[in-house]
């Protein structure tokens, strides 16, 4: 605090940007910020480092607008910001690349760079004149800049007809093609080539000498080294550290990042691995993972990770039937099975939690009870093929005790419930169907510490009843304290085995983010 | 193994020859997905002919044109609400509402009011009523569908409460003498005469004005922003109530107008008129290569959509095909162009 009242009483080397002073953020449950101060200087290059859940994504939110802070103030070029919507934001010169790229795939790509422009310009207002010239010359100068083609012919095609890579250079261009004084890259490199990342450089280095501030958040430890700049650390919603990144070493950001791990509680102890139950031989889908092999015992919790890019998403859906691989075996308990849907799935006793368990797993409005029996409504058919009603109360409100899901009672609707309480409620359904086979994909994703705890015995639990369970995160203290062996894939090839007794987070870490591994 | 991996180089042969055509067709159909619309067109124009080429006259064509007027005007509300990502049933309760109330105004107090008044009013309250579903779809973050839906029994109940359930069989002076009105004359051989209305003006006004409002405004660009992806919209400055208020209050101003040009055309003001033409306009739209998920339509996708619905409706019976039959047509042809652009999708 007395370092920046300073720095800005006397002259400082550049001029002060963005400022962030006691910035908290609270969503249902969770603190996501915990009282961040932060200054941004104009032609800097900042390195936002931490872990996934750290509240980097929250912080880029509040920069960009588009979610308030729960507390804390916010000042540009030293102004105070009562409230900064999206469109102030862009305004203000601040334009962000998220990581989802946020790219409307029915328009084209001159529109998809070049329409905020004319936005920004008339503030907002619609009923102005659009001018189709000066959005394609502003496109095709944004698209030369990360090496994109800007003819005519690119710039009418429909983004949703381009490949991942493209929509990213897009996303970046859009970011460039206005006179920004800030830009936010949230991992823009995920699914570029050597040669691309070597030319988005050239771009970030050329707005830094224009005076333009660049935010860059990636997990490539190695790329943030080669464009230098300062390192931002988050943990746990809080800055723990700020300097020039040259003065780091990659072993002490590591450090810096996942916090000091020896108080960690292991929560696998006296594991017991029975007989071999599931053999995975070399699975394949074409573009998403390839020549995938491992064994999962009985009473075995395989952990599984990998950054976005990994392919570790998509393994999980295969293994679920959601998205069939197309090459490979999996064999349970010596039979092949043939796993096309997820009705496949159930059938064979294996249970997928998903990842994003509002959009694919629970039926938000609808009860407690309603979503833990739905798959087993032919098992609670009662006389006439009808529901036995209270078969229905007796198993979810057992299922309810058994996962202490927090509710008075079972007829409340999901969405109700607290994030940890609503992934016990998805848990507890896989459970009604006896699965020999439980596969969690993030169970503790957007979950508080408590919750958190809870979801971990839950799974040991599991784990002792003899259950084979797959936890595929990308959390990596869960993984340590949970798992008996973990796979790392990279690019969607496993690239390391670890037996997790005894592994260092800083080591996993550190092979989880550098560049280049090999299979031992 | 091998008699397996054979077949399947075999399947790949054969599968290679009609790919080796068909990047015309769907290039075509990708760069305009009115093209298909077209190709129906002209498939139902060629059936008709050959059957009876009475067809190929200058008075069904008069006809063809006049039938597609009001669908036309409601379309093209429709379709620019789709484009939105929104969806609208009430365009043919609000044409219904404003065209008998100002009938109904007109004939009581102000008989001698200029027909460009008349049209005025219509299209003005139409935008009223329109904007009012657009408020309420903004303000209650609900479907547009079940907004629509709950607003044109609104529409209707108030007209038939409050403004009245009797027929106007004589419509004001200046309505009647707009609905005669000639742009084109022809005698047929018969001794009849075939006329091409004026009111079709109207809906070449209004596909001018759509046109350049999604195509030249910045406003026109929101919609299909917002169609594309709300979230995204939102998050890139758009502000989702401008457009929500001008989609509605668009469609509704169409409306307005359709309705007067209606009571013009028909010569007689009926307040249970329109009432179930909500499906045909939704079929002609989707068929013209709007997306019932948002974020695409053309205004020439949705003439062509218009015209083909139109011709089903209405020259079939020429080439003895029984009217019960035009809607299972429609049908099939929904289901075809439906199919058609999924495809499209995949690709």
């Amino acid at each position: 605090m007395t370092s920046q009242t300073t720095s800005s009483v006397s002259a400082p080397p550049a001029q002060e940007f963005l400022r962030l002073q006691g910035i908290h953020k609270r969503f249902a449950g969770v603190h996501a910020l915990r009282g961040v101060d932060l200054t941004i200087h104009a032609g800097e290059i900042y390195h936002l480092l931490g872990e996934n859940g750290c509240g980097k994504s929250t912080l880029i939110k509040i920069i960009a607008g588009a979610q308030p802070p729960s507390e804390g103030e916010i000042y540009i070029q030293g102004q105070r910001v009562a409230e900064l919507t999206p469109l102030a934001s862009l305004s203000l010169g601040i334009e962000t690349v998220y990581q989802d790229l946020s790219l409307l795939p029915n328009m084209s790509v001159a529109e998809n760079v070049a329409l905020s422009e004319q936005l920004v310009h008339h503030q907002g207002r619609l009923a102005r004149l659009f001018d189709r010239h000066a959005l394609n010359q502003t496109a095709a100068r944004a698209l030369r800049a990360v090496n994109l083609p800007a003819d005519a012919d690119f710039l009418d095609t429909r983004v949703d007809e381009l490949p991942i890579a493209t929509r990213q250079l897009i996303a970046i261009a859009r970011a460039i093609a206005t006179s920004a004084r800030m830009v936010i890259m949230d991992e823009p490199t995920t699914s570029l080539t050597q040669k691309e990342v070597d030319a988005l450089v050239k771009v970030i280095n050329g707005l830094r000498a224009n005076g333009v501030a660049v935010l860059f958040v990636s997990h490539k430890l190695d790329e943030c080294f080669a464009i230098g700049g300062q390192a931002i650390v988050f943990r746990d919603g809080e800055k723990v550290a700020q300097g020039p990144i040259q003065q780091f070493t990659k072993a002490q950001l590591g450090q810096l990042m996942t916090g000091k791990q020896l108080s960690q509680e292991r929560y696998r102890v006296d594991a017991q691995l029975h007989k071999p139950l599931m053999e995975v031989r070399a699975l394949g889908r074409h573009g998403a993972f390839e020549d995938v092999s491992f064994a999962l015992r009985q009473g075995e919790i395989l952990g599984i990770t990998g950054l976005l890019d990994s392919g570790r998403n998509e393994l999980a859906l295969a293994l679920a039937g959601v998205e069939p691989a197309r090459a490979g075996q999996i064999t349970l308990e010596g039979q092949p099975l043939s796993l096309r849907n997820p009705g496949d799935a159930i059938t064979h006793g294996i249970g997928y939690v998903p990842e994003d368990r509002i959009s694919e797993g629970l039926f938000l409005d609808k009860s407690i009870r309603d979503n833990i029996v739905t798959t087993i409504l032919r098992k609670l058919r009662g006389k006439f093929g009808a529901l036995d009603a209270a078969a229905c109360q007796r198993f979810s409100t057992d299922t309810v005790r058994q996962l202490q899901i927090a509710t008075p009672d079972v007829d409340r609707p999901v969405q109700s419930l607290s994030g940890g309480n609503q992934q016990r409620v998805l848990i507890g359904r896989w459970l009604a169907i006896n699965p020999r086979v439980l596969i969690l994909h993030g169970p503790t994703v957007g979950v508080d510490v408590g919750s958190k705890d809870i979801i971990y015995r839950i799974i040991q639990d599991l784990a002792q009843r003899g259950l084979g369970v797959i936890l595929i995160s990308d959390d990596l203290p869960e993984l340590l304290q949970n798992c008996d062996n973990l796979l790392l894939m990279k690019r969607g090839r496993i690239v390391r085995r670890y037996a997790v007794e005894g592994l260092a987070e800083s080591e996993l870490f550190h092979d989880l983010v550098s560049e280049q591994s090999q299979e031992t | 193994m091998d008699a397996s991996t054979l077949t399947r180089q075999a399947a790949d042969a054969s599968a290679d020859a009609p790919v080796q055509r068909r990047p015309s067709l769907a290039a075509l159909l990708k760069k305009n997905p009115s093209a298909f619309t077209l190709l129906l067109i002209v498939l139902v124009v060629l059936t008709v002919a050959l059957i009876n080429p009475a067809f190929f006259q200058l008075a069904v064509l008069f006809d063809i044109v006049r039938a597609c007027t009001t669908l036309g005007l409601f379309a093209l509300g429709v379709m620019i609400v789709l484009a939105a990502g929104g969806i609208d049933v009430s365009f043919a309760a609000i044409a219904a509402l404003t065209m008998y109330s100002i009938t109904k105004v007109v004939m009581t107090w102000f008989p001698e009011t200029h027909i460009a008044v008349i049209l005025l009013a219509g299209a003005v309250g139409g935008a009223g009523l329109g904007v009012l579903n657009g408020l309420l779809v903004d303000w209650l973050k609900a479907p547009s569908l079940i907004v629509t839906i709950g607003t044109q029994y609104l529409y209707r109940g108030i007209l038939l409460t409050f403004v009245g359930t009797v027929f106007f069989m004589n419509i004001p002076h200046a309505m009647d003498s707009f609905g005669k009105l000639a742009l084109a004359r022809h005698d047929t051989a018969n001794g009849l005469h075939a006329v091409l209305p004026a009111t079709v003006l109207v809906l070449v006004l209004a596909s001018v004005l759509t046109w350049w409002l999604l195509n030249r405004t910045l406003m026109g660009r929101a919609v299909y922003a917002v169609g594309g992806s709300l979230a995204i919209a939102e998050r890139l400055g758009y502000k989702l109530r401008s457009v929500h208020l001008f989609v509605f209050g668009y469609a509704g101003f169409l409306s307005g107008l359709a309705g007067i040009v209606h009571v013009s055309s028909t010569r007689l003001a009926n307040p249970f008129d329109l009432v179930g033409s909500e499906l045909d306009v939704i079929a002609a739209v989707v068929l013209g290569g709007a997306r019932i998920t948002g974020g695409h339509g053309s205004v020439v996708g949705t003439l062509l959509g218009v015209l083909l619905v139109t011709l089903i409706n209405n020259v079939l019976i020429l080439a003895g095909v029984p009217s019960t039959w035009q809607k299972a047509i429609i049908g099939a042809f929904i289901v075809l162009a439906g199919a058609v652009f999924a495809l499209r999708r995949e690709k």
